[in-house]
């Protein structure tokens, strides 16, 4: 049996101040010392921190990661495996997490960037974000760094950062603490006879600069179909490195908190048995979405599964992947259900997705990205405005005179999230 | 078997990079026709080698779009044909802005259209 227990470190508050420090659910955070974190790196020229909190009438844009700062205190290995800490099997142990805050990452690396974080106001109902206190890092390049140069040094920057703050938590006591069981196979099969098998299949985007994503370090395009225990991505195990068409890409913190994993556990040794999670990718190449939809399959058919939740990130190419793999699943006698979001047109009257099949019976949909909203003005904006004409979902008269913004909801870093992570609901 | 194939392109930065490489076909149209262009292709029976859809940056969005068929026509490949006629119907549901931009942000739009076609150079030169 693997164990993971995942402490809760409550912060009700970020401040600046003189020291870095937890105390009573305030985290205080010396601005000289995080700025000298994120600036180890020389293509970053210059950064400026800020503290944005739920209801103040702040918007940061454009965003490029959210990350929740953790801690490995007890088991292998440590946060961000192969990326930050020393790669080695991580899952297992005890791990705190800074809860109810989380380190975004903002400024521009491409002039159509987009993904906007509202906190307060029709926007922040959109995005789980604007919930959260959120330490924002822009950055500023060096002069004359191309772009694929300059998206690591962000990416990784707001990792340092994350991983800064998560050690502040090492010595604390958490206010709650989660334990998550996972069984080998034949352990899991005895153990929990009866019960469906089920697991979970992630697809990952990763396609080139800005779509990509990373496991335990490893360019996500250059893997083939995979298992990892559950608990494993609770400890950094995958990363982000993508953000355009914000509204459907996972952030770093979605991967740490995959609703999927977290809901598939609450149901495991009750209605199910929760065997693994299965990770596959999205690639431009046709055959290598063949290969990796084949690979899913027989994983699913050599784990005698009985059932899947497949979860897609992005739309478009992504949605032929989705679709290889329930055909696929299905085919080998595995029951399927998708979460996938929409690109209806701006009335929702356009066909969804760009592939479909009958064997895609079972759907949840994360919600229209195409759908419209107007953004108020907001007293503050971190980061800068400059793009918003130019994001997805967004035109020349987006940013209006009056201040306010006409965009479609895909600009929304979050809004239409295939994890579950969202606030839409038909309910 | 070494696959080959060809790069339909409206994008001038990958037949300035690859263009020496490689076989790539530069035409001066929008988004929109070097998709019905793949279509032609696939239609005279080239198989279709990266996705249409590359990228999360989106048709009307970006001008620019790179798309690899098989050099040689061998079959009339259903798949091939499912994937380029989705792709072209999902074209009019994006709002058209592709020619609003500031210069440097076509740059942008070029480079990143740049990564993903080269993304697929790797497993497409395997075999």
């Amino acid at each position: 049996m693997r164990r993971l227990e995942l402490g809760h470190i409550n912060i009700t508050d970020i401040q600046f101040g003189s020291e870095s420090k937890i105390e009573n659910g305030v985290l205080y955070v010396d601005e000289e010392a995080v700025k000298a974190i994120v600036l180890e790196d020389e293509r970053i020229k210059d950064c400026k921190l800020d503290i944005a909190k739920p209801g103040e009438s702040v918007r940061i844009t454009p965003v490029k990661d959210v990350i929740e700062p953790r801690v490995k205190v007890e088991g292998r290995g440590g946060i961000f495996p192969g990326v930050i800490s020393k790669v080695d099997t991580v899952g297992e142990g005890k791990t705190y997490a800074l809860k109810g805050m989380a380190v975004v990452t903002a400024g521009k690396i491409v002039g159509f960037q987009e993904g906007i974080i509202d906190m307060t106001g029709p926007g922040a109902d959109y995005t789980p974000f604007s919930k959260l206190n959120n330490l924002v890092v822009v950055c500023e390049p060096v002069e004359g760094i191309k772009q694929h140069d300059y998206e690591p040094a962000v990416r990784f920057a707001g990792f340092r950062v994350a991983v800064y703050l998560g050690e502040l938590a090492r010595e604390l006591t958490p206010d709650k603490v989660e334990v998550f069981e996972t069984y080998g196979i034949m352990e899991g099969a005895e153990k929990l006879p009866g019960l469906p098998r089920v697991a979970y299949v992630q697809m990952l985007q990763s396609q080139g600069l800005l779509h990509d994503t990373y496991v335990y370090g490893v360019d996500a395009k250059k893997t083939l179909s995979t298992i990892m225990t559950p608990t494993e991505i609770m400890d950094g195990a995958i990363v982000s490195g993508n953000c355009v068409s914000a509204c459907d890409k996972n952030p770093t913190y979605v991967h740490l908190n995959n609703g999927v994993v977290h809901d598939l556990f609450e149901e495991h040794g009750k209605t199910i048995n929760f065997v693994c999670q299965i990770i596959t990718n999205e690639n431009v190449y046709l055959a290598d979405k063949q290969r990796s939809s084949d690979w899913t399959a027989k994983l699913c058919r050599l784990l005698d599964l009985d059932g899947i939740v497949l979860s897609q990130e992005g739309f478009g190419n992504p949605d032929t992947d989705l679709i290889m793999n329930c055909k696929k699943i299905e085919a080998e006698g595995v029951k399927t259900v998708i979460i996938t979001d929409e690109y209806a047109g701006r009335d929702g009257k356009s066909q969804s997705l760009a592939d479909a099949d009958v064997a895609a019976d079972a759907v949840i949909t994360g919600g229209n990205a195409n759908q419209v909203i107007v953004l108020p003005k907001l007293d503050k904006v971190i980061g800068t405005l400059d793009y918003v004409n130019t994001i997805a979902g967004g035109n020349e008269h987006s940013l209006r005179e009056d201040g306010t913004i006409e965009v479609e909801i895909q600009a929304i870093t979050g809004a239409t999230n295939e994890t579950g992570f969202g606030y839409l609901s038909a309910r | 078997m070494r696959k080959e194939f060809i790069i339909l392109t409206n994008n001038p930065l990958v037949k300035d990079r690859l263009g020496e490489e490689f076989e790539v076909e530069f035409m001066e149209i929008s988004y929109e026709e070097v998709l019905k262009k793949v279509r032609d292709f696939v239609y005279n029976k080239h198989e279709l080698l990266t996705h249409p859809l590359s990228g999360s940056v989106k048709p009307n969005e970006t001008p620019y779009k790179s798309v690899m068929v098989a050099k040689k026509p061998e079959r009339f490949d259903l798949e091939s044909v499912k994937i380029i006629d989705s792709a072209i119907a999902a074209c009019p549901k994006f709002e058209f802005k592709s020619d609003k931009y500031a210069e440097e942000v076509y740059e942008d739009f070029q480079y990143i259209d740049y990564t993903l076609i080269s993304s697929a150079l790797p497993s497409a030169v395997a075999w």
